[in-house]
């Protein structure tokens, strides 16, 4: 859907030019420390920096240098882009502005961009109006506006290139991920799991918008775009056509959900990127069954391995077959190289919804470690190694204690032990760093009728803080965690009076950052998770914590304005499980610590 | 405050004949009329209140938090429906509201399921405030069962109806 056909002539002369170019591009840029010219830091998903002028010895010196405030209220996801031109990129929840801010004049604004967008989509978004970011290559940005439409930018001039729609916000299609620029083409997911939505990835060319292959997360294999032949699922072929609808009752994979909102990763070498798949539809999974017994629902809550040149899946791995409690598989899938059992091993690591930590090898998709991070999980024991299936307990399947049946006491809610909110991942220390949420869940399925753009849920839940152990989260409903993905065990916790929304950084100045949803940044240190630095921004954090260098000085810089599921769902508060049936004593409300509002704050040391 | 002076409690002594007076002593019936009229026994309500349960996690629920108590952006409607009253509380889910660019309160008129379920919505919701329910999934209380499920049949029919 290009605006002038005159630039359609252009954009096809430069193509030839720009083939190999734009993934040249990014790749130079992330691999210069300086730079953040990526959501998740680098391809692998790392939120790692090099850069160690702000260290464990000077943090504390650590202050504001200048705020900004976007005029957007609701939830602000995501981070500022830096690319080495003495500007930051940010953008905002919807209307979805974006701004280039003079990094050298207190965040003068250089350009704004605003699209214009039908308000309607604002209804249809389950979980707060949020967006991931930016994406950037070769002087362009990409956004994926909330009603679908994927446009390039001048990041020069905030001009528009082009515009494609990626979905119809009509029928509950939103978006809500950053895009990711892999060779000469920028890819993007789609939002709607709870409208009973049909998922997606797809993949636009960088120059003229138009799309490049499109793989379906459900349905038959030739649209989803897989070769049961050669498509692996724990190292062998899959063999069986078509799973993707013969796992479902009749027509269901129609409205199955599985849409990959979440963060793709890419490794250069392979040439592979990955992604997470969401809830399979209706959240009753009575409705999802075959012949009265739990079915598959593939490729829903699935990792997927694909060639980012035509879309064909290498491999597949479903975490949750069945899912029986929303636990929507699109967490960041972090590329690192691993020692496992004596040999060097590409991995893949996932700090997951489900409460589990997972590694798997990332060339075949072979399960290599699953054990929990959140040591409340008690949906599944342990998961069976061979099969790659968890263990469910059936005290906690939903499916066998019937529709209309209120299961208790579930861990972890809906919201997942981990969310949306990146991890980081220091190869000097080979941990991962995460914020979690320490939620529990009464879920009670009903029967529930698709209607086109309608929620598409079918089921109630109850959030209730994780239950106390020894006198330990007392009062608490999340964490922030250094976790070992080979070992497949926690090295050190601190914990949070909420759900740690934020995305994680880890720096090469031996510290970790995060945020709060009462409004912190907070550094610490990254051998034991000591605070050593905090700084109060105005509004709850669900962005991510952000490093680059300009002109010799390290900044650091985090979008605060509270929202997403977590200003939804703990605004007013949970229920205290340790209070009598129908008392009006609710655990920590958000509300009581934080309000509304987007801020960019850049933080740098003193000169 | 003329929707406080239109409630009442009743005790609830004469359903509960034969049980333990420590029961007795913590059950009760709180009734509301007028629009939005609704029925709270011992934590279950009548089932055109529980319609209005179902309908806000279904429609409302996504911005409005869990038990109408608002979320970051999105008010608390228990207060809401308090304050404003039918009217206004009707008037607001059909037509909409645009508080200010990002933050919008959509207009439902075009959902027969939301507009036919209004009544019940502010059943609900007065149920939540004046009627003292507590939070979560309520039960129906099970001699008015057989209401609900004509009720049901009822709403079944207009649908069909309405989709013809």
């Amino acid at each position: 859907m290009l605006r002038e056909t005159g630039y359609a002539v252009t954009a096809v002369s430069l193509l030839a030019v720009s083939v190999a170019h734009a993934n040249q591009n990014q790749l130079e840029l992330q691999q210069n420390p300086e730079y953040w010219a990526t959501q998740l830091g680098n391809y692998q998903g790392n939120r790692f920096s090099e850069l160690d002028q702000i260290n464990r010895d000077n943090v504390n010196e650590l202050r504001s240098v200048w705020q900004f405030s976007t005029g957007v209220l609701r939830g602000h996801e995501g981070g500022p882009l830096y690319v080495g031109d003495g500007r930051l990129y940010i953008h905002t929840p919807f209307p979805n502005k974006v701004f280039a801010l003079d990094l050298e004049d207190e965040g003068r604004v250089v350009w704004s961009y605003e699209p214009d967008q039908d308000s309607r989509v604002i209804p249809v978004m389950c979980c707060d109006t949020v967006n991931r970011g930016l994406a950037y290559a070769d002087g362009r940005l990409f956004l994926g506006q909330a009603d679908n439409t994927l446009i390039a930018l001048d990041a020069e001039s905030g001009e528009l290139l082009w515009d494609v729609s990626n979905g119809d916000h009509t029928v509950g299609e939103t978006n809500t991920m950053s895009p990711l620029v892999v060779h000469d083409m920028v890819i993007v997911g789609i939002s709607g799991g709870e409208y009973g939505i049909r998922g997606h990835m797809t993949a636009y060319n960088v120059e003229t918008g138009e799309m490049v292959w499109r793989g379906y997360s459900t349905g038959p294999d030739d649209e989803v775009l897989i070769d049961p032949e050669s498509t692996l699922m724990l190292g062998e072929p899959i063999g069986e056509a078509d799973l993707g609808v013969s796992t479902w009752p009749e027509d269901e994979w129609e409205r199955g959900g599985g849409a990959p909102w979440g963060w793709v990763t890419y490794d250069p070498d392979l040439d592979l990127i990955y992604y997470g798949t969401g809830n399979p539809g209706t959240w009753n999974p009575d409705q999802r069954a075959v012949d009265g017994e739990p079915a598959d629902n593939k490729w829903a809550i699935t990792v997927f391995a694909r060639d980012p040149n035509d879309g064909s899946v290498k491999w597949v791995y479903q975490k949750v077959p069945f899912d029986e409690w929303d636990y929507d598989g699109v967490n960041e899938n972090q590329l690192i190289d691993v020692e496992f059992e004596g040999e060097e091993r590409k991995g893949l690591a996932i700090i997951d919804r489900t409460g589990f930590g997972f590694l798997l090898d990332r060339e075949t998709g072979e399960l290599l470690v699953a054990e929990k991070f959140a040591p409340e999980t008690n949906w599944a024991d342990s998961y069976d190694m061979e099969t790659g299936r968890p263990n469910v307990n059936e005290d906690y399947s939903t499916f066998r204690q019937g529709v209309n049946v209120n299961t208790t006491d579930i861990c972890p809610t809906a919201m997942g032990a981990k969310n949306m909110q990146p991890s980081a991942y220091s190869p000097r220390t080979g941990l991962i760093y995460a914020g979690i949420n320490r939620i529990c869940m009464n879920y009670e399925p009903y029967e529930t009728e698709y209607v086109a753009g309608q929620p598409y849920v079918g089921a109630t839940l109850t959030m209730m803080p994780s239950p106390t152990e020894n006198g330990q989260m007392e009062g608490r409903m999340g964490s922030f965690i250094a976790w070992d993905p080979v070992a497949g065990e926690t090295v050190w916790e601190v914990d949070e009076r909420f759900a740690v929304w934020s995305g994680a950084l880890a720096t090469a100045g031996d510290l970790a950052f995060y945020g709060t949803l009462e409004g912190h940044v907070k550094a610490v240190d990254i051998e034991n998770g000591e605070e050593l630095w905090r700084f109060k921004t105005p509004s709850g954090i669900i962005g991510n914590v952000n490093t680059f260098m300009h002109e010799g000085k390290q900044y650091v810089a985090v979008l605060s304005g509270v929202g997403g599921w977590a200003g939804i769902g703990l605004a007013a508060g949970l229920e205290d499980p340790e209070e009598g049936l129908g008392a009006v004593g609710v655990f920590s409300a958000l509300g009581d610590y934080t309000k509304l509002g987007g801020v960019l704050t850049v933080f740098a040391l003193p000169d | 405050m003329t929707v406080f002076a239109r409630f009442h409690v009743v005790p609830a002594l004469f359903l509960t004949l034969g049980l333990a007076s420590a029961a007795l002593a913590d059950e009760h019936r709180v009734t509301g009329d007028g629009p939005g009229a609704f029925v709270v026994e011992d934590g279950k309500v009548d089932p055109d209140t529980y319609e209005g349960y179902l309908v806000y996690t279904r429609a409302c629920m996504a911005c409005h938090g869990p038990d109408g108590m608002g979320s970051s952006f999105a008010p608390n409607l228990i207060r809401a429906a308090e304050r404003r009253g039918w009217e206004n509380f009707a008037g607001t889910i059909a037509s909409g509201r645009e508080v200010q660019p990002g933050q919008v309160m959509p207009s439902f008129a075009d959902d027969p399921y939301v507009m036919g379920n209004i009544p019940n919505l502010f059943s609900y919701m007065r149920a939540r405030g004046e009627g003292g329910l507590g939070r979560g999934r309520p039960q129906i209380i099970e001699s008015m069962q057989e209401q609900g499920e004509e009720n049901g049949d009822d709403k079944a029919a207009e649908e069909a109806n309405a989709k013809e």
